[in-house]
């Protein structure tokens, strides 16, 4: 018998594996919050069940780019038992499809949580029945941010055009991409050779990680290969935010082509979304510019970029 | 990076139409400029000199058909596609039967440009010659204009969108460029 609409969708959902996005970009104060809540709001208005993650450790605020008050129930009520699972935590945003996990940000500094435990919670998070987790990340490049963006299926890059912006976002790709390289290297003189190239400065001349690798085959042929893997498989994509003009367009396409000729690595540009006055008064209002202003340029912008992220498409080489 | 080869200066694989060369071109000088963003951090000013020199260089040998065939012939390249054989202007659709005046003016190709329904934005999209760029070349703003090599560049690629024999069209914006050293 022939199945109905939506117990085709139900059995596309079930057989579909669940996804990790994130959102990093090493910077504060570029829209990372506001990118991840949008495209999770679009996410879940083309029918994708989504939690978005608070992992902000510095300014936990994707409640308010949703326009929700200090969520009651955060990460560390699971942690200290007064709930009992991980899905009393969410908290409903309005949105359907779209709910909230606050206060992840906790559970990356609170000092008083082992290893273990931390581990089983990342895991009740990543076994969350939904399509979609997307991981608001926040600023830095300790090594838990690292880590949300390495496990991830996607993980978006956020600039803006400006150099600060830039900079920390090639050292946060340069830290999330050594740490995986460290992890997989066989001994210690390799690991010292890893830690060395992390030092943009360092004396041995290791500048990229093509460097790094290059001085990694001297020593252990293996190893080396080992390395090239892992970077092959590292798929950073680009969203530049806030861009004014065609040129601030252009710098996504810079930037792919800069880590694959200096970094040796595969990134994409997903897309890029404009300044717009319409996106500020919405944040003003402490209203998603999604809801509030759909017809903006801006909204627009991320329904194509979610569209394309979630297609796996990109804006391609540029030229 | 010592031993990359031309195409690689421009992110091309041997084989490259000669439209992609220059559009590996201008997309390459653009990427090292001297205020570009999206180098900042990777590359000292001193290495992005170098590059731009590189690219220069790259461009001239794989813009001219002549030594590009003897480059690729020395380095065991395969020749480009004969579908990306260098055009010469008249094999462009729509190219044919255009007689280009001795000399064009900004104001003569913005005429032209407005005719066939091309948009300045369209033609940077395309292009990805900053809108800036091609307005100046329109209001015949010389001193803004870059240098001569990169403008005929860029004359040539305006051209193309344009359907106009791109190197005629050059030629003729260039001659009116006041000679300085």
């Amino acid at each position: 018998m022939a199945l109905t609409v939506s117990e085709t969708l139900s059995v596309g959902r079930a057989a579909k594996r669940r996804q990790i996005w994130s959102v990093g970009g090493g910077k504060g104060g570029i829209g990372k919050s506001l990118i991840a809540a949008s495209v999770g709001w679009q996410l879940a208005r083309m029918g994708q069940r989504v939690v978005l993650v608070d992992a902000d450790l510095g300014g936990a605020n994707l409640h308010t780019c949703l326009g929700l008050p200090n969520p009651a129930r955060t990460l560390a009520d699971f942690i200290q038992r007064r709930l009992d699972t991980i899905e009393e935590v969410l908290t409903e945003t309005g949105a359907p499809g779209l709910r909230l996990l606050s206060g992840a940000g906790d559970l990356l500094t609170a000092a008083n949580i082992k290893h273990a435990q931390k581990i089983r919670i990342l895991k009740k998070i990543q076994g969350l029945d939904v399509d979609v987790v997307l991981i608001d990340i926040g600023a830095g490049t300790s090594f838990n941010s690292l880590d949300f963006f390495l496990i991830s299926d996607v993980a978006v890059l956020a600039v803006v055009p400006e150099p600060s912006s830039i900079e920390n976002g090639y050292r946060f790709i340069k830290s999330a991409l050594y740490r995986r390289l460290r992890a997989v290297a066989p001994h210690p003189e390799v690991r010292r050779l890893v830690d060395a190239a992390l030092d943009p400065k360092n004396e041995m001349g290791l500048r990229t990680p093509l460097d790094l690798v290059a001085r990694v085959e001297q020593e252990d042929a293996e190893a080396a290969a080992a390395m090239r893997r892992e970077m092959s498989s590292f798929h950073p994509r680009f969203v530049v935010n806030e861009v004014r003009d065609e040129r601030d367009v252009a710098i996504g396409h810079q930037l792919v082509a800069a880590c694959s000729r200096h970094l040796g690595l595969r990134a994409s540009y997903a897309g890029f979304v404009h300044f717009e006055d319409a996106v500020w008064r919405a944040v003003r209002r402490r209203r998603l510019f999604m809801a509030d202003a759909p017809t903006s340029r801006a909204a627009e912008e991320v329904r194509q970029l979610t569209r394309g992220l979630l297609k796996g498409e990109d804006l391609g080489s540029g030229y | 990076m010592d031993r990359e080869n031309l195409y690689d200066v421009l992110g091309l694989e041997p084989g490259a139409s000669r439209d992609q060369v220059e559009r590996g071109y201008r997309f390459s000088l653009e990427m090292y400029g001297e205020d570009a963003l999206a180098m900042y951090s990777l590359l000292e000013p001193a290495e992005l000199d170098g590059m731009r020199s590189r690219i220069c260089e790259a461009y001239h040998v794989l813009s001219d058909s002549e030594q590009r065939a003897a480059y690729d012939q020395d380095r065991g390249f395969a020749p480009p596609a004969s579908s990306a054989v260098p055009f010469q202007g008249r094999e462009e659709s729509g190219a044919e039967g255009v007689e280009l005046p001795e000399v064009l003016s900004g104001p003569d190709l913005r005429r032209i440009r407005e005719a066939r329904g091309v948009t300045l934005r369209h033609m940077a999209n395309v292009t990805k010659i900053g809108t800036r760029f091609l307005e100046y070349i329109e209001e015949d703003r010389f001193s803004f204009l870059p240098a001569p090599v990169y403008l005929r560049g860029f004359l040539q690629e305006y051209a193309r969108i344009v359907s106009l024999d791109p190197r005629g069209v050059a030629d003729a914006y260039m001659k009116r460029l006041p000679a300085h050293s």
